[in-house]
């Protein structure tokens, strides 16, 4: 029967090669495609994540919303280790303080963010933005953004004071001289922040072993819900973990709006071939009738016709697939290793895209596989195929051997 | 009476009718028809256009259904089987011979004959023998590895029949089965058909037009508008 079905196959080469490769073409678009989509996603969401935010933060839980500068995490270092000890990450710690900054005659409101400047120059890509001068070195020296230098009137080697309320509700003043200006080309980050060495911005606001932030930076990000469980045991009931789809959300959104509406186009696809299959096997039905009524006479039982036709399906689907993927797989392959460049996908405009989701240093997008990726198309097609053809065959157990064997 | 008129006939028909709705009115196609075919026999069932002769061959066959009366083959009562019953009878009974051969175009002369003991359950090596045989049989040793396409009509046709014996069945039911032959190709056909009948005692039915055909078969069957106006 199997033979009998690889022989049937080819009584019309060119439609089954039509047809097979209409299976193939739909099977190397979307299983590129999702490739293509994968591998950008991940690069995106690396990107993002290396800029600024991590892969998640750890906070005490009112400060999420209130950003209240007593809203602590205490005992900042032993937690910190205790991270990095336990887990395969890094622990950046961050202190956020809100004051005036002045020079001379200037003042401006803004955000002073005290870091840990060789840690987080080491794990992430915001610092590869200063424009001018370096990271500071000491502990009265401070890296401004770009338009808030600008404004202050402020230069390289330009002393600024900034004064707010520290935690116990005394003043507290800094005075810093400016290393670096930062340009990230993100208005609000650009107009508003500055920063300093964290340990001198904790004695400046009163804090002690307290950071507002612990940036987590894990060596494999998806692993970043498998370790909510276990960094929450580790923390403090006012503590909270948050994973870099809170922190991130307009980047997942953005991956699945497009995830969803890439599936749509897909599906509309593999439908669209799956009739093209279905066609084909309605074309069987008229072209074998004779052939079905002998075999029915002979003492073929009808489901064991349509179970041969559906083994030349299957054989159909297969060839299809089987070119389908090693195409993608070949092209996927090359290309995971020298990419596709930004510019040749959209140019400025796939740039800007990426910029807003803070992911504007991917400059290449490089085409991974997944399990869905490599699965989709072919089990889709291979699904449709069989279904395409049982719906032709259905009609031939109503077929009549004696009406069959007079048709034409 | 000969020795196989004693005998349970292979076929046997009682009282059949049939009646086929086209546009919507009535056709009679046969009416009320007795027949028996005792083994060995081979009948011609003849008649103008229209007469049932097919219809009743098919009826014999196991292949059409019938309004009134009683068919038996080989003792088994058509009425009331189930589909897959009537299957199993055609499978294992009935060997069939069509006007336009009907054999499958991918498989050669050897595997068309092997298909069908397939569909019987025969392991490969007893398939390859017995199909071998039986081309061997009717002249077509040397042919068995040539396809359909590959055969001029009349070996095509013994290929069929080829096909229709290999199983053993108790009755051969050939329908215009030199209809699209030359009258040598028909003449050799029939010589075949009738040494099958006279020297391996097959149970042969057919429905013809052809003189021909009914000069060859022993018994002649004649109908006209569904009865039977003539036997013998």
């Amino acid at each position: 029967m199997i033979a009998l079905a690889w022989r049937n196959l080819w009584r019309n080469k060119t439609r089954t090669l039509l047809t097979a490769g209409g299976i193939a073409f739909a099977v190397f678009l979307v299983t590129f495609s999702m490739a293509l989509q994968g591998g950008s996603y991940e690069d995106m969401i690396k990107a993002a994540t290396r800029f600024y935010t991590g892969h998640a933060q750890i906070n005490q839980r009112d400060f999420v919303t209130d950003s209240k500068l007593e809203q602590t995490i205490g005992n900042a270092a032993a937690l910190r280790a205790q991270l990095e000890k336990k887990f395969s990450l890094v622990a950046l710690p961050r202190v956020q303080a809100f004051g005036i900054v002045s020079r001379e005659e200037r003042s401006i409101g803004g955000m002073l963010l005290g870091i840990d400047f060789a840690a987080e120059v080491a794990q992430l890509d915001l610092y590869d933005d200063i424009t001018a001068g370096a990271i500071p070195t000491a502990p009265d020296q401070a890296l401004v953004g770009a338009a808030m230098a600008r404004n202050l009137g402020a230069e390289l080697g330009d002393d600024i004071v900034i004064l707010g309320s520290g935690k116990r509700g005394g003043v507290a003043a800094m005075a810093l001289t400016v290393t670096g200006i930062l340009s990230t080309g993100q208005a609000e980050l650009d107009r508003n922040l500055l920063f300093a060495p964290v340990s001198s911005v904790q004695d400046a606001f009163g804090l002690e072993d307290e950071v507002h932030n612990l940036v987590l930076v894990l060596e494999n990000y998806t692993q970043v819900k498998a370790l909510a469980a276990p960094i929450n045991d580790l923390l403090q009931p006012d503590q909270s973990y948050r994973t870099w789809q809170q922190l991130l959300p307009e980047v997942e959104q953005g991956i699945e709006l497009d995830r969803v509406s890439s599936a749509i186009f897909y599906y509309i696809l593999l439908i669209l071939v799956s009739f093209a299959v279905l066609n084909t096997f309605v074309m069987v039905i008229f072209e074998r009738t004779r052939e079905f009524g002998m075999l029915m006479a002979l003492g073929l039982r009808p489901w064991r016709i349509i179970g041969q036709v559906q083994i030349e399906s299957l054989f159909l689907s297969f060839i299809g697939v089987l070119l389908g993927s090693v195409l993608s797989a070949a092209l996927v392959a090359y290309l995971a290793e020298v990419g596709i460049p930004l510019s040749a996908m959209g140019g400025e405009a796939a740039q800007q895209s990426m910029a807003k989701m803070q992911a504007g240093s991917v400059e290449s997008i490089y085409p991974a596989f997944s399990a869905a990726s490599l699965t989709t198309a072919p089990v889709v097609l291979i699904l449709g195929a069989q279904l395409s053809a049982l719906i032709s065959m259905l009609r031939v157990r109503r077929l009549n051997p004696v009406d069959a064997l007079r048709a034409e | 009476m000969s020795e196989n008129q004693n005998q349970t006939p292979v076929v046997r028909c009682r009282d059949v009718s049939r009646t086929y709705q086209k546009d919507a009115i009535p056709v009679h196609a046969l009416r009320s028809v007795d027949l028996d075919v005792h083994a060995g026999e081979f009948v011609s069932l003849a008649g103008p256009s229209g007469s049932g002769k097919s219809t009743l061959l098919n009826i014999i066959g196991g292949l059409d259904e019938f309004d009134g009366g009683s068919v038996q083959v080989d003792g088994v009562e058509l009425d009331g089987l189930s589909p897959a019953a009537l299957s199993a009878l055609r499978l294992e009974k009935i060997g069939f011979v069509f006007q336009a051969y009907n054999l499958l175009p991918v498989l050669t002369a050897q595997e068309n004959v092997e298909f069908i003991l397939q569909l019987q359950g025969i392991d490969k090596q007893q398939r390859r023998e017995r199909a071998a045989q039986a081309l061997d049989n009717l002249g077509l040793g040397e042919l068995g590895e040539r396809r359909p396409g590959e055969l001029s009509g009349g070996q095509q046709q013994r290929v069929a029949i080829a096909r229709a014996i290999v199983t053993r069945p108790v009755l051969l039911v050939a329908d215009e089965p030199t209809a699209n032959l030359d009258s040598a190709t028909t003449e050799e056909l029939l010589v075949l058909m009738a040494r099958l009948n006279s020297e391996q005692g097959m149970t042969i039915v057919t429905a013809t037009h052809d003189p021909m055909v009914m000069s060859h078969a022993e018994r002649q069957v004649h109908l006209s508008d569904g009865r039977i106006d003539r036997d013998g």
